[in-house]
């Protein structure tokens, strides 16, 4: 009779969510139209999302336009994650960071080469944002790994990412030849993927 | 470009720190190279760890939006064997975004080249040729937004005479921008103009000057429209199209 009663679990006890489900399951029962899932996803990668764009656009009102259209691109186009070339984090973290630096490159467009120099100053208080939520062993990694470099890797390789910047405005800002942030910013992705030993995450 | 300086762009490429030419230049790069694919995953695993770096609690309005947005966003089907090298956008609309992104900074790098060439001018002239560039800025912005819509539909027709007419329109915008490259401007010192049609009412959008071959207009309110025209008028342009046109772009 136990096996029985396994198989006849009452409804509202398989509705208790699964406590660590795996964002690349949810993202290919998304792709089949599972709008639960989706819902599911969200909760998993949304502070990431937003935290991420935020940090580049900056402007709050605007970062949550872009999240929307970012988590909604995510929905419309689940069925081109493939799980070969990487995991659904890092899937989604390309989109959202893809727009978001196509945001703040429309935005430069418009405005003075000097608003860009300027942010550099105006970095700091932004890690207050960062802090929101503290004492995430992600968060802890991530820091101590990104401090493992050396310190034009570390700021060219967060100068890009981070604030949106292209590699030659990022050579502008550090004063440094062209060839050199370039290598710079592949030698920082390669030290921290080493660090984050997050070649071995499928 | 060659392969060995593309292949310097890696860093950058995972950063997003390249601009859409290079972009473009590396994803045909990866198309031939297993290995730079490889590297690129992997790369990217890292860089998207970044993101933890930057987690904050989204506005309690997000969730809410996104889930009520979905119910009316038609999913993509799954594309059979080869996955799109960019995991945002399909290789075809990629590269003729680029094209479109191209050709709209082409005619803003030509606006800004004219202001400059205006400094030498007399005071006044400086700042309308300033103003004029600040201009171009805004539209180009503009249009780069557009042009990165996700709802993006792009509709090309030929011009009588050579060259092409692009249309590229968004609903969430409820805009569109016309992209004109003729090869040749109208004989007798007559001029391009565009034209949208709109419940068939032709509202005029632009006259092209003398000798003039290119432009890209943004048009706002571009949902009611059913097709942009080109037609070849007298200089200033006209009040109704003169027939037949040199293009028509049904939308």
């Amino acid at each position: 009779m136990a096996e029985r009663g396994t198989s006849r679990r009452p409804e509202h006890l398989s509705a208790v969510p699964d406590p660590d489900p795996d964002p690349g399951d949810l993202l290919r029962a998304v792709a089949g139209g599972d709008e639960k899932a989706f819902a599911r996803l969200y909760d998993l990668v949304a502070p990431r999302v937003y935290g991420l764009i935020r940090r580049v656009l900056r402007d709050p009102a605007q970062s949550e336009e872009v999240a929307q259209e970012v988590l909604v691109e995510v929905w419309r186009s689940a069925a081109r994650f493939d799980p070969a070339r990487g995991s659904a984090t890092s899937w989604i973290c390309t989109i959202a960071h893809r727009r978001a630096v196509d945001r703040v490159r429309s935005e430069q467009a418009a405005s003075e080469r000097l608003t860009y120099v300027g942010r550099a100053q105006v970095d700091v208080p932004y890690d207050a944002v960062a802090d929101e939520v503290s004492g995430r062993l992600e968060r802890q990694q991530v820091r101590r790994c990104l401090h493992d470099l050396t310190d034009l890797q570390r700021e060219a390789v967060t100068l890009a990412y981070y604030q949106g910047h292209t590699y030659p405005q990022v050579a502008e800002l550090l004063g440094a030849p062209l060839p050199t942030v370039k290598t710079r910013m592949r030698d920082g992705l390669i030290r921290l993927r080493d660090c984050l030993g997050a070649g071995a995450v499928a | 470009m060659n392969t060995a300086d593309v292949h310097t762009l890696l860093g950058p490429y995972v950063l997003d720190a390249v601009d859409d030419i290079e972009r473009a230049a590396f994803d045909r790069h990866l198309r031939e190279c297993d290995a730079c694919r490889a590297d690129v995953s992997e790369l990217r695993e890292a860089s998207a760890r970044l993101a933890d770096g930057a987690w904050s609690v989204p506005p309690p309005g997000l969730r809410d939006n996104v889930l009520a947005a979905i119910g009316s966003v038609r999913q993509i089907a799954p594309i059979s064997p080869a996955p799109a090298p960019a995991p945002a956008t399909a290789p075809a609309r990629s590269s003729r975004r680029l094209r479109l992104v191209s050709a709209a900074a082409a005619v803003v790098v030509a606006a800004a080249g004219a202001a400059t060439a205006a400094y030498t001018l007399q005071d006044h002239r400086v700042r309308v040729e300033q103003a004029r560039a600040e201009a171009a800025q805004a539209a180009e912005s503009r249009v780069r937004a557009l042009l990165a819509s996700p709802d993006l539909v792009v509709k090309e027709e030929p011009v009588t005479g050579g060259g092409r007419v692009t249309v590229a329109t968004s609903k969430l915008h409820d805009a569109g921008v016309i992209m004109l490259a003729a090869d040749a401007a109208p004989s007798d010192g007559r001029v391009f103009q565009l034209w949208t049609i709109r419940s068939a009412v032709p509202i005029p959008e632009g006259t092209l000057a003398p000798g003039q071959t290119a432009a890209v207009q943004i048009v706002e309110g571009m949902g009611q429209a059913s097709d942009v025209g080109v037609s070849v008028e007298p200089p200033g342009g006209s009040k109704t199209p003169t027939t037949p046109l040199a293009a028509d772009v049904k939308l």
